[in-house]
């Protein structure tokens, strides 16, 4: 579990390094560019730490059900809200549906058989799920170097 | 599949030599419903075929979808590039769960490859009238 952990305070910190760089120079670029950094983002960040949220919580109580697609509101209200009104209705829609893909995808490593998914045994079941999380932390940390690259330019 | 594959990669060279008069709103969209289109057929195919390898599939299908939303994107802008690789990743992660849960998989992939034909229509309409 532990590396769930490292790998979400990776994430987080990226997240938040990539939302300083917005809110500095944002006034720099046109309306357009803005809208496409903030679509991308908001989605991938959202999903990948709804993922992480709904593996590393147990989901018994109903608050706790719900968290994950309120981080994904969240992170694009945040994010949205940096230029226009439509800006952040696109950033709200696209970090909410990151919020519900991602929790979906943490049911379905959490339990198998919700999908007719065919893995057996209990080990094979934990080390799925910490590769497809690597594998969610590389692409997140991928997109947010392009975005800060693209800003740099 | 392996028609699908040579239909993406016919429209990629077409879509090189017509790229001046396409303006970005078009590109925007063929990038995100390409790589997109890339990542769900790849997903749900492999997935029926191999049905004991969720994880490799998964990351197969959405480095494929990544590919080809970056590849259809690099034609256009460097924002078009971003928003089909987003597209495909995020399409590429969910496709093999669609794959799996399906209960009558000829008919739907029947149906998936309407819809990609409509899709390929639609664009390659566009492109003529643009």
């Amino acid at each position: 579990m532990w590396i769930i952990g490292v790998l979400f305070i990776w994430n987080v910190a990226e997240l938040n390094s990539v939302y300083r760089v917005f809110k500095k120079k944002h006034t720099l670029f046109e309306d357009r560019f803005t809208k496409t950094m903030c679509m991308s983002i908001s989605m991938i960040s959202s999903f990948v730490l709804a993922l992480y949220i709904q593996l590393l919580l147990p989901s018994n109580p109903t608050i706790l059900y719900l968290l994950p697609i309120l981080v994904g509101l969240c992170i694009g209200w945040k994010l949205g809200s940096l230029i226009k009104a439509p800006a952040t209705l696109n950033g709200i829609y696209n970090g909410t549906m990151g919020g519900i893909m991602g929790m979906m995808l943490g049911a379905v490593l959490l339990n198998p058989a919700l999908c007719n998914i065919p893995i057996e045994s209990e080990a094979m079941i934990v080390k799925n799920m910490y590769y497809l999380a690597i594998f969610a932390a590389l692409l997140h940390a991928l997109i947010s170097k392009l975005i800060r690259y693209s800003f740099k330019v | 599949m392996y028609a699908d594959v040579w239909i993406i990669l016919g429209l990629y060279s077409y879509l090189r030599k017509v790229t001046t008069i396409i303006g970005f709103q078009l590109g925007m969209n063929i990038s995100v419903v390409m790589g997109g289109m890339a990542a769900l057929l790849s997903g749900v195919l492999l997935i029926q075929q191999y049905p004991f390898h969720f994880t490799l599939i998964t990351v197969v299908s959405t480095l494929i979808g990544l590919i080809v939303g970056g590849l259809f994107g690099l034609l256009f802008d460097y924002q078009t590039f971003v928003t089909g690789l987003t597209n495909g990743v995020i399409i590429g992660l969910m496709s093999p769960m669609i794959g799996t849960v399906i209960e009558m998989p000829t008919m739907f992939i029947i149906f998936m490859h309407f819809f990609f034909v409509l899709c390929f229509i639609t664009i390659v309409v566009s492109i003529k009238r643009s």
